[in-house]
């Protein structure tokens, strides 16, 4: 199976169909809230968030059996979800279908250090943006970028795991994340500049 | 025995490598009190992790959307049921 196999070794649960309905109610449904915001943010349109989302908790539930009762029900599914998305859904939506990455080795390169360690945009201006500037500058991103944001920052997904949830090394985890990063820090130092000039 | 300002290897940790460590939540207790001293006296560092933490944590304040539809939820249980032996 596609969608889940690599996870782990898959271990095959014995579950009874009460322990599944348990199961599901219990340890699946209290991530739904993050499920469809993650969903809606890879598709941006509330008819597709609900059908990925519906497919995802249906798929979860016929496959419960290679689901460990206890273990990171909220990876398992976002990896569904997001292995969904890939196939179902991104075919045929507009955007590219590779970003261009820049590799593990140009992380520690000493432009992306000099623009780490000095940013333009200030705190303060970050503070000033009460309104939908931050979550338009996330829907900005290419959705290889999006993704590593709301994972690890929105999310609160460890490294490890957003490795599993993406199927890539952790190194490029952590790269991508760098970059994703610095083109949100970039987007929002655009509407911080725009938001000086209507002030003065 | 390395310090809490090297690596494993011995090797001094860069300001970038320390930020990073503190990004990531991976840091040590010694290795968190050993850079919040570091900011006081690092000013590119102190502006650095305070945009990043002011950043994520506007992150999770205004990206949370307004949840899941309630008739998707009740669709999906329903159809969940549907799809158990009676
Ligand atoms: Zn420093």
């Amino acid at each position: 199976m596609l969608l889940l196999e690599s996870m782990e070794e898959e271990i095959r649960q014995n579950y009874t169909e009460a322990e599944k309905l348990q199961v599901f109610h219990d340890e699946f449904m209290p991530h739904i809230n993050s499920m469809y915001n993650f969903a809606y943010r890879l598709t941006f349109d509330e008819d597709d968030a609900n059908d990925l989302v519906q497919d995802t908790y249906l798929k979860a539930f016929r496959f419960i059996h290679s689901f460990e009762k206890g273990t990171n029900a909220k990876a398992w599914l976002f990896r569904i979800l997001k292995n969904s998305f890939i196939n179902d859904y991104r075919k045929k939506s507009k955007e590219p279908a590779k970003v261009d990455y820049q590799d593990v080795e140009t992380y520690y390169n000493s432009d992306d250090v000099d623009r780490q360690i000095t940013p333009d945009l200030r705190v303060e201006s970050l503070q000033d943006m009460i309104g939908d500037e931050i979550s338009n500058a996330l829907n900005s991103l290419d959705v290889d970028f999006r993704t590593v944001i709301i994972l690890c920052d929105l999310e609160g997904f460890k490294y490890e795991e957003m490795a599993k949830i993406l199927d890539i090394p952790i190194g490029t985890v952590r790269s991508r994340l760098h970059r994703a990063r610095n083109l949100l820090k970039e987007k929002l130092t655009d509407y911080a500049k725009q938001m000086g000039y209507k002030n003065t | 025995m390395p310090d809490s300002t090297t690596s494993p290897e011995g090797k001094k940790l860069s300001c970038i490598e320390m930020l990073q460590l503190m990004l990531e939540g991976d840091a040590t207790l010694e290795q968190q009190q050993n850079f919040k001293a570091h900011l006081d006296e690092c000013m590119p560092c102190y502006k650095s992790y305070n945009l990043e933490v002011t950043l994520k944590m506007l992150i999770k304040s205004k990206c949370n959307g307004n949840g899941a539809p309630p008739e998707l939820v009740e669709k999906i249980k329903t159809q969940i049921s549907q799809n158990m032996p009676h």
